[in-house]
């Protein structure tokens, strides 16, 4: 290689699904770039010294590395490089908020285009599904039993590790399907459902016992896992809706984004009548939040054929939502009402019929660094719509944490960790369950993190 | 995780029990706690009463109302269907009540008055009255069983046409009157509800009543059985389900319970066209 790369400013644009078609249809919406194309975009690569990429990094991925085997061709190479980091590419190519981390670093970002890092990690993540390649590990087997329980990805990264440690690994799923936020949060059209169970098959094939329907605290007690495995690691999420807290939110047309995501993605009620599960969306959708789970819930709103508003208290550039999402929504003709909180709920004869919102102003910053939004007293209007869905953020679920009171947790139900996630002795607890909600990525490594403490406990005793 | 069908028996034209091999759940449950069941990977999760678990076995009764009970009703003994969830929700407390009225008159309500009698009538100190509603007598269904395991026991029959003319809770009310009731637990029609919350609290008894709102995971993530007790929010699911009778918004309730009326309209039209 020359050692004077020619800068090139713009990124090889991904190919896209067209707007038109995505408001019918749950389908993918990015296409995958060809191994041409994502040659071209790795070659654009200034492989930095210091790779700022990959610090910024919640779980450090060797970006650069990765990105060099990448537009030599290195296809193997590249994909097995990432391996070493991040367990699922294919997922975390697509979910993660590449512009806060690796890209928000990227060099060329400051004159042109980031890389494109997430696109690459997804499309070696796919590379290596279609072709079949598996990382290469011998499991050395030891006569230790770690029970996980949850089957997201902070359980499924722990599991991994564990296994490759040499531990028998048991996890503990509640819910019908594997995967966890994965499989019922988020959408078809940002993870499709088949990367996550080549992912999940993936587990089996490594040796990892899924356990489905098996609900930690109903069905088999937190005793029975102590008594039977030599560890245990927490991964249970943020699996609980928040509600505002309004008049009017027993209406029917009142949805939490949770119920509303549940019945479309782990229960296909997009399909309905083929699949048995409802789900009522109506002609005009209020989404109250912006984030995430937010554009999540609008644009399958959308792709049912409702006009969508997302209804948040601050304007789009405080949106916590990630880039694309948000770009992807405005694209599909999502309208985005900023400044405005949701006061109360109206209904008629049991059913939603508006929302009585207050206009908003911003002042100074708050602790999140965004600036506080204040309400403009007696600026009370109303919105008529006929759905509304609440995506105002998750917590723990306490089915489980009221089963075992011998955890610490905080009074807000987060189960509390030392430096090395440990609970009580043996004990581990990582991702949203201890952080009440941040990124997929961030749990995936707290989850390679928390087998490490598992291992050392384990090979000290 | 597949579930094989035990036994399918009617227990009137409306009105089924399923026995089916659920050895997991059947090692767990208690009186008051409920299962979801999923008839095929493309079907609805739906909460059912369960009415005994033995040897291994789930007894479930099930009224042919919706497109998943009818379809699985179709089902034959020794079939597999996708599965049994559960224990979900809370057990009722077995303790001494003293004199405890236990009422159903809805097939989900005649299940868990059997699961309920046989567990409190073992403790010392209770005398269990059992009740059943039903609307005519060629409905009538766990008779003798639910006089095996109560001390007292009475049926109503709405039109006359068999036991006592009425409701039970015309007999409550009597026994009530007469001081003879400490505690109530109601499973059943959820409107009925209403006239039984005014009929205790009038009279200063308390009433338990099992709450049955729509529910798609039932632990407690959706939020879609949220109802309203004493004005706060709660989750049928993990938080019941059953509540205090003189603290729930049944008005709220009932209406969202009304939710999916048309699609489940559609889903039973679909089945019927399509097989």
């Amino acid at each position: 290689m020359k050692k004077m790369v020619k800068l090139i400013k713009n990124r090889v644009p991904m190919p896209e699904l067209s707007v038109e078609e995505r408001t019918k249809t749950f389908d993918a919406v990015p296409l995958g770039y060809s191994k041409e194309q994502a040659m071209s975009e790795a070659k654009r690569c200034l492989q930095c010294k210091d790779s700022p990429c990959t610090k910024n990094c919640p779980v450090n991925v060797d970006v650069s590395g990765f990105i060099k085997e990448l537009a030599e061709g290195n296809f193997r190479e590249a994909f097995l490089k990432i391996k070493q980091d991040n367990p699922i590419p294919a997922i975390a190519g697509r979910v993660c908020p590449q512009e806060s981390q690796c890209e928000g670093a990227c060099t060329i970002g400051k004159v042109g285009d980031p890389i494109n890092i997430g696109k690459l990690e997804s499309f070696l993540g796919d590379w290596a599904m279609e072709n079949g390649v598996r990382e290469d590990f011998a499991i050395k087997e030891n006569d230790k039993k770690v029970a996980i329980i949850g089957s997201g990805p902070s359980g499924i990264s722990c599991a991994v590790d564990l296994r490759k440690y040499g531990y028998k690994v048991t996890i503990f799923e509640a819910l019908h399907k594997a995967g966890g936020v994965l499989q019922y949060g988020i959408p078809e059209f940002r993870l499709p459902k088949k990367v996550v169970d080549e992912e999940l098959k993936y587990l089996k094939e490594i040796g990892v016992d899924i356990r489905l329907n098996h609900i930690v605290g109903q069905n088999v007690s937190f005793d029975e896992l102590k008594n039977e495995y030599d560890a245990i690691y927490i991964g249970t999420g943020a699996g609980a809706p928040f509600f505002v807290g309004i008049e009017g939110e027993e209406l029917n047309g009142v949805y939490s984004a949770n119920e509303f995501l549940i019945r479309t993605n782990l229960m296909k009620a997009y399909n309905f009548p083929e699949y048995d599960t409802p789900l009522v969306v109506g002609k005009r959708v209020g989404v109250i939040g912006a984030g995430n789970v937010a554009m999540d819930s609008a644009r399958s709103a959308r792709r049912m054929g409702a006009e969508v508003y997302i209804l948040y208290r601050r304007t789009k550039e405080n949106s916590p939502a990630r880039e694309e999402e948000l770009r992807h929504a405005l694209e599909e003709g999502i309208h985005f009402v900023e400044l405005v909180a949701p006061t109360k709920i109206i209904g008629e004869n049991g059913w939603v019929t508006g929302i009585e919102l207050v206009k908003m102003k911003l002042g100074e910053p708050d602790k999140s660094g965004r600036p506080r939004p204040e309400e403009i007293k007696g600026s009370e209007f109303i919105m008529e719509l006929d759905t509304v869905v609440e995506a105002i953020g998750t917590t723990p679920n306490r089915l489980f944490l009221r089963t075992v009171p011998e955890l610490k947790t905080t009074s807000r139900g987060i189960i509390e960790v030392d430096e090395n996630l440990e609970n009580i002795e043996g004990v581990y607890a990582g991702g949203d369950a201890i952080s009440g909600g941040a990124t997929v990525i961030q749990a995936l490594g707290e989850g390679r993190k928390a087998a490490k403490s598992v291992h050392n406990y384990l090979s000290s005793r | 995780m597949k579930n094989e069908i035990i036994r399918k028996e009617d227990l009137n034209p409306k009105d089924y029990l399923m026995e089916v091999k659920a050895p997991m759940v059947a090692k767990k449950i208690q009186p008051g706690q409920f299962v979801v069941l999923m008839t095929h990977p493309k079907g609805e999760r739906i909460p059912m009463s369960v009415q005994k678990a033995e040897n291994g076995n789930v007894t479930m009764f099930i009224r042919k109302l919706g497109k998943t009970s009818v379809e699985l009703y179709n089902y034959k003994v020794g079939d597999h269907f996708e599965n049994v969830i559960g224990p979900m929700g809370n057990a009722v407390e077995v303790k001494k009540y003293g004199n405890v009225a236990v009422c159903s008159d809805l097939v989900c309500g005649h299940a868990e008055n059997y699961a309920l009698c046989k567990a409190l009538s073992q403790v010392e100190g209770n005398h269990v009255i059992s009740m059943q509603t039903f609307p005519s007598k060629d409905e009538v269904y766990l008779e003798e069983e639910l006089r095996g395991v109560s001390d007292e026991y009475y049926i109503t029959i709405e039109d006359g046409s068999y036991g006592i003319k009425g409701h039970y809770r015309d007999i409550l009310k009597k026994l009530i009157e007469q001081g003879k009731i400490d505690m109530v637990f109601a499973g059943g029609h959820m409107d009925g509800y209403i006239p039984l919350a005014e009929l205790t609290k009038a009279y200063n008894v308390p009433a338990m009543v099992t709450l049955r709102p729509i529910m798609v995971d039932a632990t407690g993530m959706c939020g879609s059985c949220r109802v309203f007790i004493d004005g706060e929010m709660k989750l049928a699911c993990i938080d019941g389900p059953m509540f205090d009778a003189h603290k729930v918004n049944f008005k709220e309730l009932l209406n969202r319970v009304k939710l999916f009326k048309k699609q489940e309209e559609i889903a039973a039209e679909n089945y019927n066209k399509t097989g």
